[in-house]
């Protein structure tokens, strides 16, 4: 009696934890039925993510026995969604955060000849077409960036945005500010990301056009990367920076921003609606970014929200048919809003709230270039933890300085270059 | 008439209840051992195949999500000894398990001998120094960068309320590392307390009596009768709390993030960050393989000290 009861807790334990084991994350689905996962990479209060429920619902409505599962994201999206794709469970559709061409494309399946595809963005293609034409996710929006800055506060010290189209001046307006007691510059140094756009921003117009060309064919040229540092250790000598900066959050410099107790941020557009909730009276704009080498203002564009097909899905069909509905002109419409960007694709209107004036002004005229992450197109994938780690070294005044940052830099380029073949 | 059993007989009755009882053992031996299988699963689940595929891809340039991957020999530990980031987050590690366990036995010790004596809300006082330990290291990371924040935190509003300048605590590294060992060595401290509060309530109590008797003060007891009756409890203590602060890695990516710079990572907290966000999985599982093998090697070097000196005293 004993030995069989022995065999039955046995049995059963081991049963359970098998169980436990094979579960998926998936569910199971009654035949007829198709249900996709899509990790919208949105958190769970975001405008985007209800604007994707409502719609998502109505698709629903319209297409029986479809179902599609829209996961938020979690604080560590990329890190998942690593480990999601090297371990072979890949989602149907997933937020592709402007990585659509460089990290996912090998996961994806290409769009370029979607009904929708001829509306796309021609602004968006040197972030994410590939030689050969394809694209691999629906824009949601196009994301221009300058710096953003708080009018009442640059008013208040007497600087006028138009006239910083150098970083001399640049430099000297934040001395003005800091001279009237508000932070010039406000940095996150708790979240990753921050310092790197820091040294992105001014990267992109560090380098020449044959040495941007150079660094695509494998060299990495020391000189201009190191202006683009000497240039953020001389603002952290001036002590333009945040005093926090190490224990400050990305929520704090939006808080800054928007309290008018600092004046810049280097930083996507969208910090600009976070930085409204704390003070909606707030009087937000970007400018263009000077330039180190001709002179020539410039905005920064790219992918922003996307989103990609899994090329392994069972689903593939009904996922295509899926973003066709998000793609559609007022669908397309609504995502854009929510994400108050300017549109991904051409049949859809703007409407961008606050930065509506800079948009206006800076962006719809055509007068700056729109160039491209620098990280995303001229440095090997995986290079942005050390353009973070480097920039942010020279922000808090550490280790290492600007010398053994441009060092790092120049190691990491060549390592991942060769790992990324 | 019964006739009593020869010796013969009895040896032979003997063998069978013999043989009887071993195949009895044997079967249930056997059940009892199935009971071991859930727990082996788990083990080469979550432990040992981990473990033998992070040695694999410590060979290889894998970025952590790529379906191929390349062998690159021992290149990825070559470059671990070339690393200058390496060799910085290293000793910080060593500070890290060193340092915390420094601390943690240093109190752990004064708090138990306090608290071993009769006193009035002895075992609140036991209760609330043990109670950081149930809690989350995410958590109690979370409420001391509260407290360190510029803005507003608590210690800054201290000092401004003293009429003194706000205070960048986190912004020096050593500053910054001094306050991680400090926040983990608090956290934890509860346990080596436990160890020592359960060493000296296993000391009989007549040893101390008869020391006194000889006229020996409370310094003479502490150290040739209460300390030498300590050292299980010291081996234990010690060995776990080194074991922890050498793999320390919540409080750094609450409280600092590994900034400024990589100046307070763990090696632990840089696998994090090497492996998912400078996708070098390869290299990553090198520092893995290399800190297991570190702790592995200050865990049973440090038993064996300290068992060797136990036998000593013995």
């Amino acid at each position: 009696m004993k030995s069989r009861s022995l065999i039955i807790v046995a049995g059963t334990t081991a049963l359970v934890l098998a169980l436990i084991g094979c579960s998926g994350t998936g569910g199971g689905t009654s035949p007829g039925s198709q249900k996709l996962e899509f990790q919208t990479g949105q958190a769970v209060d975001s405008t985007i993510l209800t604007s994707l429920k409502s719609l998502t619902k109505k698709f629903e409505a319209e297409n029986a026995g479809v179902s599609i599962d829209l996961r938020p994201s979690t604080s560590s999206y990329e890190s998942d969604m690593k480990v999601r794709l090297g371990s072979g469970d890949v989602p149907d559709i997933w937020w592709t955060h402007g990585w659509s061409l460089l990290r996912y494309s090998k996961f994806l399946t290409p769009l370029q000849d979607e009904p929708w595809a001829k509306d796309f963005n021609p602004a968006l293609a040197p972030a994410m077409k590939n030689s050969k034409g394809q694209f691999f996710a629906f824009p949601v929006d196009t994301d221009v960036a300058g710096i953003i800055y708080n009018k009442d506060v640059l008013d208040a010290a007497g600087v006028d945005p138009s006239t910083l189209t150098s970083w001399e001046a640049f430099t000297a307006a934040a001395g003005k500010i800091a001279a009237n007691g508000v932070t010039p510059i406000v940095v996150s140094g708790k979240d990753n990301g921050p310092a790197g756009n820091l040294a992105d921003w001014i990267a992109s117009g560090a380098y020449t056009k044959p040495q941007l060309a150079a660094l695509k064919d494998g060299t990495f040229a020391d000189g201009p990367y190191t202006k683009v540092l000497d240039l953020i250790a001389q603002w952290k000598k001036s002590s333009f920076f945040n005093p926090d900066y190490v224990s400050a959050t990305s929520q704090d410099m939006a808080r800054a921003l928007g309290t008018g107790k600092a004046a810049f941020i280097f930083s996507q557009n969208n910090t600009t609606s976070q930085a409204l909730t704390f003070n909606p009276k707030a009087h937000l704009a970007y400018m263009p970014v000077p330039s180190l080498t001709d002179g020539t203002p410039y905005l920064i564009g790219g992918e922003m929200n996307a989103f990609g097909i899994s090329k392994t899905t069972a689903n593939l069909a009904v996922a295509k048919k899926y973003i066709a509905y998000l793609a559609q002109p007022a669908n397309a419409s609504k995502l854009a809003k929510a994400a108050g960007s300017i549109p991904g694709l051409t049949t859809v209107k703007p409407d961008l709230g606050e930065l509506q004036g800079s948009y206006d002004s800076v962006v719809k005229p055509g007068r700056f270039p729109l160039v491209p992450y620098f990280d995303r197109v001229y440095l090997p994938n995986g290079m942005w933890n050390t353009m973070v780690t480097t920039a942010d070294s020279v922000v808090s005044g550490g280790k290492p300085n600007v010398a053994q940052g441009v060092s790092t830099m120049s190691k990491d380029f060549g390592r991942l270059r060769t790992q990324n073949k | 008439m019964t006739q009593a059993p020869t010796m013969a007989t009895r040896r032979a009755a003997a063998g069978r209840v013999a043989r009887r009882t071993d195949r009895l053992s044997a079967r249930r031996g056997g059940l009892v051992n199935l009971l071991y299988l859930p727990a082996l699963i788990l083990f080469a689940v979550f432990t040992l195949y981990p473990l033998v595929s992070g040695v694999g891809y410590s060979f290889t340039d894998w970025d952590g999500y790529s379906p191929t991957r390349a062998l690159v020999g021992l290149d990825n530990y070559v470059r671990l000894f070339q690393d200058d980031t390496f060799r910085a987050v290293l000793l910080n590690t060593f500070v890290y398990g060193i340092g915390s366990t420094l601390v943690q036995q240093a109190f752990g010790l004064a708090l138990a001998l306090a608290l071993n004596r009769p006193m009035r809300g002895r075992s609140g006082a036991r209760a609330i120094i043990y109670l950081p330990v149930l809690v989350s290291p995410v958590i109690m990371g979370t409420m001391y960068y509260l407290l360190f924040q510029f803005n507003s935190g608590a210690f800054n509003d201290i000092v401004v309320f003293f009429g003194g300048e706000r205070v960048a605590w986190l912004n020096q590294p050593a500053a910054a590392v001094g306050i991680i060992v400090a926040v983990n060595a608090l956290q934890f401290v509860g346990i080596s307390m436990i160890i020592y509060l359960a060493g000296l309530q296993s000391i009989p109590v007549t040893y101390l009596e008869a020391a006194m008797l000889d006229g020996a003060g409370s310094v003479k007891r502490f150290i040739h009768i209460i300390v030498p009756l300590l050292q299980p409890a010291f081996a234990t203590s010690i060995v776990l709390n080194l074991i922890g602060g050498l793999k320390l890695f919540d409080v750094i990516k609450v409280m600092t993030n590994g900034g400024p710079g990589y100046s307070t990572h763990s090696v632990s907290s840089l696998i994090g960050v090497t492996y998912f966000e400078s996708q070098s999985a390869g290299y990553a599982s090198a520092m893995g393989i290399i800190l297991f093998i570190i702790i592995a090697i200050f865990t049973l070097a440090l038993n064996a000290a300290l068992n060797r000196r136990r036998l000593e005293q013995q």
